[in-house]
């Protein structure tokens, strides 16, 4: 497993060169918004049953067929397995974003999950539909841009200083898009 | 890679649960100290040519008869080679000052580094010597703060420990 530092590390490795210049300035902007990437963590994990629950009830809601008899959320034990996946995958997207590499999440979640699907027999589109809600609403919590209007009465406002969080956004966004990609 | 973010993110999925706010803790901790260490890595990086070159005339300066026929230090292939691992004993000192941790020098120069010398007949007192050398060729302020100095001091004794 590596984070942005090793990554660094490994790439200059194979031109066995030193790592200065451009590289450690990019390092040291990772350092100095690093309280950033913290916040985007702890947004995404203090609200991680919510975002969970919403993206499988969004997914169902869109295909009522998953919970009718013979559906892959059919009886309970069924839905109970597709939260607790749900659950499992945004908890190695928070390992991504912390450590700001995806290989946390490559190996260790995203390698032959598709397979794994694919013989489990669990719809790979729904799975990749959840997990793009999964995406906005986490994005939306990063940026804290939940309003109100949309949460209605569950609505939450982490106490948060406000700043500029486009790039670790963007960031986060890449890391579902991966899985998602990984799921197509 | 052994860090103190893998760390954290090994636990917590070996625990199965998010990263929880002592894991944010730690890593926030060693994010305030990583800017000294950013430091040595730079001055490093930039002077890594001399350091390597005055560390490597040091230990050849001591043992001198390594210049004579048939020695480690006789030819000018050998020479180069030398002054080469030097070289890569610095740049592993680099990527450990980046990474945090010594992972770069276990996994990359320590892990058989034993093993090398003795069946290449090498003798590792020079290393020893040219580390020790750079270790006290470093100066605060002069070349780096006290606290980066003091990251990069820390590695060269790792280095100089792994030799006996």
């Amino acid at each position: 497993m590596l984070d942005a530092f090793s990554r660094a590390v490994v790439n200059a490795d194979s031109k066995t060169a030193c790592i200065g210049g451009d590289e450690l300035q990019s390092l040291k902007n990772f350092i100095s918004e690093g309280n950033k990437r913290l916040d985007a963590v702890n947004s995404i994990a203090s609200n991680s049953s919510c975002i969970v629950s919403d993206a499988v009830a969004g997914m169902i809601c869109e295909n009522q067929g998953l919970i009718q008899a013979g559906g892959n959320c059919y009886p309970n034990r069924r839905m109970a397995a597709c939260l607790r996946d749900g659950e499992i995958i945004l908890r190695y997207i928070t390992y991504a974003v912390l450590s700001g590499d995806a290989s946390v999440l490559e190996d260790r979640c995203l390698n032959g999950l598709k397979e794994t699907y694919t013989a489990l027999g669990v719809p790979l589109q729904s799975t990749g539909r959840a997990v793009g809600i999964m995406k906005a609403s986490s994005l939306a919590h990063i940026n804290n841009t939940n309003s109100e209007e949309y949460g209605g009465k569950r609505f939450r406002k982490m106490e948060m200083k406000d700043g500029d969080c486009s790039a670790i956004t963007s960031e986060a966004a890449s890391y579902f898009d991966r899985v998602i990609s990984a799921l197509s | 890679m052994k860090s103190v973010v893998t760390t954290v993110v090994t636990s917590a999925d070996a625990a199965g649960r998010y990263p929880s706010t002592s894991d944010l803790e730690s890593v926030q901790g060693s994010l305030q100290r990583a800017a000294a260490r950013m430091e040595a890595a730079e001055k490093l990086a930039n002077n890594i040519d001399q350091v390597a070159q005055e560390a490597y005339d040091a230990a050849i300066k001591k043992y001198s008869y390594l210049n004579e026929e048939g020695e480690a230090n006789s030819t000018d292939t050998f020479k180069s080679k030398c002054l080469r691992d030097i070289k890569h004993y610095m740049r592993l000192i680099n990527y450990c000052l980046v990474v945090g941790g010594t992972g770069p020098l276990d996994e990359w120069g320590i892990a058989g580094q034993r093993e090398v010398y003795r069946s290449l007949n090498l003798p590792t007192a020079p290393y020893v010597e040219a580390l020790l050398f750079a270790r006290t060729r470093g100066c605060a302020p002069r070349d780096m703060s006290s606290q980066a100095l003091n990251e990069y001091n820390r590695l060269l004794d790792y280095v100089i420990n792994s030799f006996s």
